[in-house]
């Protein structure tokens, strides 16, 4: 849940990137601690395997300016994506104003896709939260890999975005679509804000 | 100097207390989720925030453990190391379970911190005003601001 | 090992006008071994008599006059005693006021011993 400070006029939301395995998630967040100014952004922080996946979550907090007058930061965290740290998801996601899912478009990762959404979908439940009321976007990545091995935008959007909620596709990589999506969900979750308490 | 920083003036003075008591070097005070209320000694807002998104993570993996075990949540956790040792603890305030991070150096000792801790929580709970209904907080200009802040931040 | 503990400190508590002994980790000031009347907050009396050593420690070795083997703290109400136990730990003792100092540094260092 954001944190929002009148005496001090703070605004701090939490945004959670989700997603299956290897879907990029923590390239992601390392795009964009890579590209925004240092005195924007902290160090990122990642609690990660011997190999480099994620055993815990990756970290970073931004910092995005004033808006109404309100400092606004934003921690942006990731989960662990393989099926057996769902202990470790549901903390991470616990209290999360905004939800990024990252998808893998590999046809062959069609059912992991669906099965974390899923996943994504039971957990917020679990936390009394009904993902059609939570900020929610999509992101596609992966699509900068042969055509032969992707699905196409629509097909992915047919099979896993049902409520039709923002989606971007990317290829977190080399940079594409990683702040438009990261954009979109900021904005979902500062327009709520602003909603919830009019 | 170090700064004693909170988004919540009734912690200032309970917060000032306690690091004098205990002799702490770092002090957060922050939401089960990892968003910070107080803090004395750190420096930089974002490296607070890297701090309490750990400390959230390691009280909550706890709690976690101690579910497993059909134990009560654990009060407290304390880490130990050659220069500096970590604290932390949760407990409930009117508005809701708060944790605190405390880093102490060989000055202090698991002993004194907890002590002293439990003070701190007692006249926290005591000072805790009830919880606020919510205020409309972006204003007219919100749609301008937002889209100026997201273009700086990601040179759209 | 508590049941070694407990009779060190009993040692030191038979000694009329005690009001109560403890063992507590010298680092950490956290309470090991207790023997007290109910009105004496234990952990509050280790931890503090836990950094007033160390503080007194560090005095004293500024001062070049050593490591303190032995602490005696005179109040209005009584007094606090404590004894180095090896590098580890403290023997503590809370008495009244007019006991026989003498007497329970004896007991504390009897205990002391127990406990290394």
């Amino acid at each position: 849940m954001s944190l929002v400070n009148f005496t001090t006029r703070e605004i701090t939301c939490k945004i959670v990137y989700y997603g299956p395995g290897r879907s990029g998630k923590t390239t992601n967040l390392q795009y964009v601690y890579d590209r925004v100014p240092g005195n924007r952004r902290g160090r990122m922080v990642s609690l990660a395997t011997a190999t480099d996946r994620t055993l815990f979550f990756d970290f970073l907090p931004l910092e995005l300016g004033k808006i109404s007058g309100f400092t606004t930061r934003f921690q942006l965290y990731t989960v662990p994506g393989q099926v057996y740290y769902d202990a470790t998801r549901k903390l991470v996601l616990h209290g999360a104003d905004g939800v990024v899912f990252v998808a893998d478009s590999q046809a062959r990762q069609l059912d992991e896709n669906i099965e974390s959404l899923q996943n994504l979908q039971m957990n917020l439940l679990e936390q009394g939260v009904d993902i059609r009321t939570l900020p929610l976007v999509i992101q596609y990545n992966k699509q900068g890999l042969p055509p032969e091995l992707v699905l196409p935008v629509d097909e992915l959007d047919d099979v896993l975005n049902f409520r039709s909620v923002p989606s971007f596709p990317a290829d977190a990589l080399n940079g594409k679509g990683v702040f438009e999506t990261l954009r979109a969900v900021s904005e979902l979750v500062l327009r709520k804000l602003s909603e919830d308490r009019a | 100097m170090s700064r004693t920083y909170s988004v919540e003036p009734w912690v200032v003075d309970p917060l000032k207390g306690f690091v004098a008591e205990a002799d702490a070097r770092m002090v957060l005070l922050m939401t089960p989720a990892g968003q910070v209320i107080a803090q004395y000694g750190f420096t930089r807002a974002v490296d607070v925030m890297a701090a309490a998104a750990l400390g959230a993570a390691i009280v909550s993996a706890a709690g976690a453990v101690a579910r497993m075990l059909d134990e009560p949540v654990f009060s407290a956790l304390n880490h130990q190391g050659k220069q500096h040792g970590i604290f932390l603890a949760g407990f409930d305030t009117p508005r809701g379970r708060m944790v605190v991070l405390v880093v102490y150096g060989r000055e202090s000792s698991p002993g004194l911190v907890q002590l002293f801790f439990e003070e701190f929580a007692r006249e926290l709970v005591a000072k805790c005003p009830e919880p606020e209904a919510p205020k409309p907080i972006l204003a007219k200009d919100f749609e301008r601001d937002l889209n100026e802040t997201l273009n700086a931040l990601f040179r759209a | 090992m508590t049941a070694r503990l407990q009779r060190a400190l009993g040692g030191v508590t038979r000694v009329r006008g005690v009001r109560g002994a403890l063992i507590v980790a010298r680092e950490d000031g956290l309470v090991v071994a207790d023997a007290l009347m109910e009105d004496i907050r234990g952990n509050a009396v280790a931890a503090l008599a836990a950094s007033l050593t160390r503080r007194i420690g560090e005095a004293a070795r500024a001062s070049g006059v050593g490591t303190p083997q032995f602490l005696h703290l005179e109040a209005t109400g009584g007094a606090l005693l404590a004894a180095a136990a090896g590098d580890e730990m403290l023997v503590v003792a809370v008495t009244e006021v007019g006991v026989n100092v003498g007497l329970v540094r004896l007991e504390m260092f009897r205990a002391a011993e127990a406990v290394q």
